[in-house]
């Protein structure tokens, strides 16, 4: 591990340290455990991982294995808090709800068997598998979150600040994720192909400056935006957390089954108008 | 377009759009379902524009335009026929805030209400993309130099029908929400 490396892992585990505090010190598990699961997820892999390194060493194959490990563990947590934010503020809006998670549902379960059929048919290689499923748990966590908030926004239901914060930074690091794993994954199965074959042995020596070049960099990109993403968190944390707001009061179900009927009917007659006015 | 390029592009995008949803807005927030219960009127602008079809009809009539092309410089008839088109596509916009007040209105009741149907929802969505189409094809024919009003006169006609319909709604609901008319509803 060189000194740049260093300095950005230890920078890394301080940020994680700071967002903990501020989840414990907030209570933030009051609201959304998930995320605070996800925190510790994160800090837990982050020393994890540095102890790691200083036991068995940063080129070794256990720091590999641990390394790709502690990648997918933190994807799990973060798909874990995302399922979170959607659930929050919408459970008290129960017709909606039931609505949606449906919606998401099915649209979760598209995206990740297409990541699990895209890991599939890569090279037995972790590296491969590791860039491909981040990649696409990463694509669908921006896509579900995207969803998300079109639904909200289409209901008029904004997100609060921290839960629009916490969905900020998951964006962010995920887009910075996708972009990645794509670049590594194509460098992987592309010219730097041979370093995964016992059979090309012999190139490893040459390619072996070219493979740590292109980790070094995709390490300093990836833990930049991580720290970008979680400078976002703590800035929501900063202040006290407002108390929950209180669940909406609904209105009797006869108002919905009376009047949504009623009201697309109108909409629609008025769509026919407009076409009638097309007309020469 | 490669893999690379195009997973790269889908994620700027989804992105993009995802931070756009972000930004908070005050006009359309849960501002709306919270002052819904408080104060339907505020929240809920009725129809309105179609009250100011007779003026505009009078404005746009072919009896005016004649009479303007026949004795007004042609510098100025030009100019005052553009100014019509103008005025029509302005009324337009009008009846399209008003169709977005009864789609909003529509949304609203399925926000607070404790059930919902996966098809009049699915319906209305698509009503409002429908909508906008339409919207657009008939603001770009007022735009090229027709405007037929008579159409325009019965789609105002519907919208003033919406406003009273809207405004039984708007008192129902507020008479539901108080809980003023739960024994009726009950029975």
């Amino acid at each position: 591990m060189n000194h740049l490396e260093s300095f950005l892992s230890w920078s890394t585990i301080s940020f994680e340290i700071v967002v903990c505090s501020f989840v414990f010190t907030r209570n933030v598990k009051r609201i959304l455990p998930l995320f605070a699961v996800y925190a510790c997820v994160l800090l837990s892999c982050g020393i994890g991982l540095l102890f790691t390194y200083e036991f068995f060493g940063f080129s070794s194959l256990t720091s590999y294995y641990v390394y790709w490990g502690t990648i997918l563990l933190s994807a799990v947590a973060r798909s874990l808090a995302i399922a979170e934010l959607c659930r929050f503020g919408l459970r008290g809006y129960r017709g909606i709800w039931a609505l949606v998670w449906r919606v998401l549902m099915v649209l979760s379960i598209l995206l990740l068997a297409r990541a699990a059929s895209d890991a599939w048919g890569q090279p037995n290689r972790v590296a491969i598998y590791g860039t491909t499923l981040d990649r696409d748990l990463a694509l669908a966590s921006i896509a579900i979150l995207a969803v998300l908030l079109l639904i909200r926004n289409y209901y008029g239901l904004a997100l609060e600040p921290l839960q629009r914060a916490i969905a900020a930074g998951i964006c962010f690091i995920c887009a910075v994720d996708v972009i990645g794993n794509v670049i590594l994954r194509n460098l992987y199965t592309g010219s730097l192909f041979s370093w995964f074959l016992t059979s090309q042995k012999s190139l490893w020596p040459a390619l072996r400056p070219q493979i740590m070049r292109v980790n070094d960099i995709w390490s300093t990109v990836h833990l930049l935006s991580f720290m970008f993403s979680m400078g976002i968190w703590c800035f929501a944390l900063r202040k006290p957390l407002p108390a929950p707001s209180e669940s909406p009061v609904l209105l009797p179900v006869e108002v919905y089954r009376e009047m949504s009927p009623a009201i697309n009917m109108r909409l629609a007659t008025f769509n026919d108008r407009l076409v009638e006015l097309l007309k020469p | 377009m490669n893999e690379l390029n195009m997973v790269i592009l889908l994620a700027i995008v989804l992105s993009g759009v995802l931070l756009w949803l972000l930004i908070p807005r005050h006009k359309k927030s849960r501002a709306d379902i919270a002052s819904f219960h408080s104060n339907l009127n505020d929240a809920l602008p009725s129809a309105r524009h179609y009250a100011y079809f007779r003026q505009i009809r009078q404005a746009l009539s072919a009896a005016d335009a004649k009479y303007i092309v026949e004795n007004a410089p042609p510098q100025v008839a030009k100019q005052a026929l553009r100014d019509r088109r103008a005025v029509a596509r302005r009324f337009l916009k009008g009846l399209h805030e008003d169709f977005s007040n009864l789609a909003r209105l529509g949304r609203i009741i399925a926000a607070l209400s404790p059930e919902v149907s996966h098809k009049q929802e699915t319906e209305r969505f698509i009503l409002g993309l429908k909508f906008q189409f339409l919207y657009a094809l008939v603001w770009l024919r007022l735009s090229t130099g027709n405007l037929p009003l008579q159409q325009l006169e019965d789609l105002t006609g519907l919208v003033g029908r919406l406003a009273m319909r809207l405004d039984t709604a708007m008192t129902e609901i507020s008479a539901l929400s108080a809980g003023q008319v739960a024994g009726r509803i009950g029975a």
